[in-house]
């Protein structure tokens, strides 16, 4: 693994290699080449998954980032090899008031359910792309599940943990009440 | 005129007692080779498992769909168990012991049984289901391509025995003392049987049934009472063409050494017996093959069975002739 | 339309062909989400002409559970009860990539006997899910038997992982740092802590014997059958290339000939102490398909006979703190599963629970290409290319 991400930082500057996972972070505008040049060059032509994250201090599900980020849209893709199992992820950051990239169907045909998925989840427009509908969420489906900010009803309804639904035992009860009484 | 309804009524008890053998013979044949402890063990050893599929069926509701064509989706079931009844009624089960001994008997049944087609094909249109719709249609192609071999299987027998009449073929045959299978006709008898299980839609021609991939072909918008139909007539035809394919090849009612002024007593045993044999090879093909697939099934129809039977044809034709 | 035939030239009449079209309007088949072999809620949309297939648009969604923004407000430990649920013919097999994610961000070091525990029992996953299939494409393709013989064995198989974790299907049997103390192995209480349950090692043999015989039954009744063969034999050809770009994964990309087996290149479980093959087929049709199945069955079994036998003593759980808080990082951890590669990109944030976690499962990226491999094909064979492909609709939708 160190042998080979070497092999990529000589390619591509902003390479990092943190718990076993290669990370080169690149523009949006060197999308297309990178993984031209990727599955070209460097024999990744397993296409593994692409999704997003949305990046926000304001959520309204989960926790909050610790540090405060820029709010924007990250594109992570993860290519691999078959031959000998090298693995890498891709990322690129683009704008959350107009999110839109390029898409990798022309590169990897597989890119295309995923990039359906990413679409209606985050609202992520994949340019070039040849049927960009909604994959799971039935037609009249309004907003975007996966963003931090699309609140999760059933917890809306019915926070958790929530209160403890076991009824207190008949001393503890008696003991709310006055002493006396 | 009571005649005609003894005849009948006794056809139409025949038919159903042979289906309801059948089914506890495909019942208990499956579940023995399934392992299944259902039908092998529970309630009196697995016998009353038919009784309480009928009754489950008849308790149903008949569920007929707004969209179809109601009066011909009501009655295409009865149509094909007609159809199948009427065919056992030129199968002797002694030489005396036959409803109608037509002089064209085999004419006659082949002829009937082709009706059956009709019904299955009427079903299935008439469900306004693509799926019912597509096992419609590939039953009729079926049923087309195979009643050909059936025929020409057939009509090396009527060379052989020089009748048509079922009776006199079976006479023939005792009279050779070895029946047709033995006596030439063991090419025509595999055409046949294989013919007979296309017709009778069993795997591993059941493709207009075909659950995995139609759902239930043609039946699939039936329920209740008229499922039961359908299903019930599937085991009549199995059983009527065995019982054909026993009388045709298999000697029929005779069996040699015993004494042929009782034969109206044993006849119906004995013909039985040989059907049931057949039946349960239908029954071991049923639960251990896969099903074809549609192009290969014509092709085995047009380009193996047909030529084959026509070669059979003249080859007993000349030994006919010839000997 | 047909064509007059012309009386004058008649005498061509030996090159002339007769082409009598006859106008036909395709027919727009569903097929499921309620459907015999669509494994549950898969929906297709089938342009068909006759028989054959001349489009298909696979629907999704019916199964859409949204396991991606359940992860989100639950912690770690919560999670894997969730992920249980995404191929739920081998559950445990889902709790893998992810609690070795979360220990490689937490960088704890998992004890070998809980690491051949796992083991034993991802195999046995992936033997109990093979079984499903061998029986189901049986089914697929008309054979009614062979499932009630594969179902049997497959109750062997999960009867000793319910010994061990207490349930069938949904284990949830990982901790970060090791496994949960096993089920029925006497009392316990925080010195003494539940291992194996009695005679495991005893039973464990016995059934992996009965699977390997079951495997060899399997490839004599069901494989050496011509009908079968016909129908399997040069259908719903994949080429490497195709499966490569489209990420399909698994048996599925064996038996197209590629030689890739996460097993093998990885360590998120001991694979490399044992020894064993990796089928791998040679046409990519449906019959290679199954054919590569059955025998990774046979090698499985023969890992967990390996595996028992090698069993190293030790604790089951490293030390972890009580409250698991994942340090900030991100990580992606992929595992062979028995529908092919599986993992979890967990971005945490230092929190109690995930920032985000992507799940990458191997039936999604599989049946991608179902529109590729059915443009053309016979409806029959629609399902037993469906079929080949051995997804579960859990697995595809998360």
């Amino acid at each position: 693994m160190e042998d080979f991400f070497n092999k990529i930082k000589e390619s591509f500057t902003n390479t990092t290699l943190e718990f076993e996972t290669i990370n080169i972070k690149v523009d949006s505008i060197d999308w297309i080449d990178t993984h031209k040049k990727l599955k070209d060059g460097f024999n990744l032509k397993f296409f593994s998954w692409l999704s997003a994250v949305d990046w926000d201090n304001d959520v309204s599900v989960g926790e909050a980032p610790k540090e405060s980020v820029s709010p924007n849209f990250e594109i992570i893709t993860c290519l691999s090899d078959l031959a000998n199992t090298n693995l890498i992820t891709v990322s690129t950051k683009i704008d959350k008031s107009d999110p839109k990239i390029e898409s990798l169907v022309e590169i990897y045909g597989g890119a295309n359910w995923h990039e359906r998925e990413a679409y209606e989840m985050f609202g992520i427009n994949f340019e070039n792309h040849p049927n960009l509908e909604k994959l799971y969420l039935p037609d009249g489906y309004e907003g975007n599940p996966m963003l931090k900010s699309f609140e999760l009803i059933s917890r809306e309804v019915k926070p958790w943990p929530g209160e403890v639904d076991v009824e207190g035992m008949p001393e503890e009860s008696g003991s709310d009440k006055s002493p006396d009484g | 005129m009571t005649d005609v309804l003894i005849k009948v009524g006794f056809l139409a008890l025949a038919a159903l007692n042979g289906a309801i053998i059948f089914t506890i013979m495909d019942v208990k044949g499956a579940s023995w080779m399934q392992r299944r402890p259902g039908p092998l063990h529970v309630g009196l050893r697995g016998f009353i498992f038919p009784v309480a599929e009928i009754l489950k069926f008849v308790q149903k509701e008949d569920i007929i769909p707004t969209e179809v064509d109601r009066p011909v989706f009501k009655w295409a079931p009865a149509y094909v168990m007609v159809s199948c009844v009427a065919l056992f009624a030129v199968v002797p089960m002694s030489p005396t012991l036959v409803v109608a001994d037509i002089e064209l008997g085999v004419f006659f049944a082949l002829a009937i049984s082709s009706l059956g087609t009709i019904g299955v094909l009427t079903a299935g249109w008439s469900s306004a289901n693509k799926y019912s719709l597509m096992g419609g249609l590939r039953a009729a192609g079926q049923l087309i391509a195979y009643e050909l071999p059936l025929i020409l299987a057939v009509v090396g027998v009527v060379i052989q025995a020089e009748t048509m009449s079922l009776v006199g073929i079976v006479e023939k045959q005792i009279e050779w003392g070895v029946p047709f299978v033995f006596g030439g006709q063991l090419i025509g008898f595999l055409i046949f049987m294989v013919a007979a299980t296309a017709e009778m839609m069993r795997v591993p021609f059941d493709m207009p049934i075909g659950e995995s991939e139609l759902t239930m072909g043609f039946m699939t918008e039936y329920s209740g009472i008229r499922f039961l139909i359908f299903y019930i007539s599937e085991y009549m035809n199995m059983f009527i063409l065995c019982a054909i394919a026993s009388t045709l090849f298999l000697g029929g009612y005779h069996v040699p050494l015993l004494p042929t002024e009782w034969v109206n007593f044993y006849g119906p045993v004995v013909l039985l017996t040989k059907t049931a044999i057949l039946g349960f090879i239908l029954v071991a093909i049923r639960w251990s093959q896969p099903r074809f697939r549609e192009d290969q099934l014509q092709n085995l129809a047009w380009k193996i069975l047909i030529p084959a039977s026509l070669v059979n044809i003249l080859v007993t034709a000349i030994m006919k002739v010839g000997f | 339309m047909v064509n007059t035939l012309d009386p004058q030239n008649m005498n061509n009449f030996s090159e002339a062909s007769v082409s009598i079209e006859i106008e036909t309007e395709d027919m727009t088949l569903n097929i499921g989400p309620q459907h015999p072999s669509t494994h549950g809620v898969l929906r297709l949309v089938a342009k068909v002409d006759g028989e054959k297939v001349h489009d298909v648009k696979p629907v999704l969604g019916y199964m859409h559970r949204g396991y991606e923004k359940l992860a989100e407000v639950r912690s770690y430990p919560q999670i894997t009860t969730l992920v249980n649920r995404i191929d739920w013919v081998a559950g445990f097999s889902n709790e893998i990539p992810f609690i070795a994610g979360a220990e490689r961000l937490m960088e704890i070091e998992v004890p070998e006997r809980a690491k051949h525990i796992r083991l034993i029992l991802n195999e046995m996953a992936r033997i109990s899910s093979h079984f499903v299939f061998n029986g189901a494409y049986a089914l697929e393709v008309g054979a009614l038997t062979p499932i009630f013989y594969a179902m049997e064995d497959r109750e062997r198989v999960l009867d000793l992982i319910e010994s061990v974790t207490g349930g069938r299907f949904h284990p949830n049997f990982n901790r970060i740092g090791g496994v949960k103390p096993a089920a029925g192995a006497g009392p316990t209480s925080k010195k003494n802590i539940q291992d194996l349950p009695a005679g495991f090692y005893r039973d464990t043999k016995v059934a992996m014997e009965k699977v390997i015989k079951a495997a060899d039954q399997f490839q004599n009744l069901i494989g050496g059958n011509e009908v079968f063969k016909k129908r399997t034999k040069n259908v719903g050809i994949l080429t490497p290339e195709i499966a490569e770009a489209y990420g399909v994964s698994g048996p599925i990309l064996r038996a197209s000939g590629v030689k890739s087996d996460l097993r093998t290149h990885t360590d998120y479980l001991p694979y490399d102490q044992f020894d064993f093959e990796i089928p791998v087929g040679e046409n990519g049709d449906c019959y290679d398909r199954w054919d590569v199945r059955v025998k990774e069955m046979v090698e499985s079994a023969k890992i967990v006979l390996q595996a028992i036998d090698s069993m190293p003593s030790g604790p089951l759980q490293a030390k972890v703190p009580k409250v698991i808080k994942v340090p900030k990082g991100r990580t992606y951890v992929r595992a062979e599963n028995p529908k092919g590669e599986m993992g979890y990109y967990i971005i945490s944030d230092g929190g109690l629970g995930p920032y985000r976690l992507k799940v990458r499962t191997a039936s999604f990226s599989n049946i991608s290409i179902l529109p590729i491999m059915l443009e053309g094909a016979l409806l029959p064979d629609l399902i037993a290319i469906m079929g080949s492909l051995d997804f579960v609709l859990g697995d595809v939708d998360r």
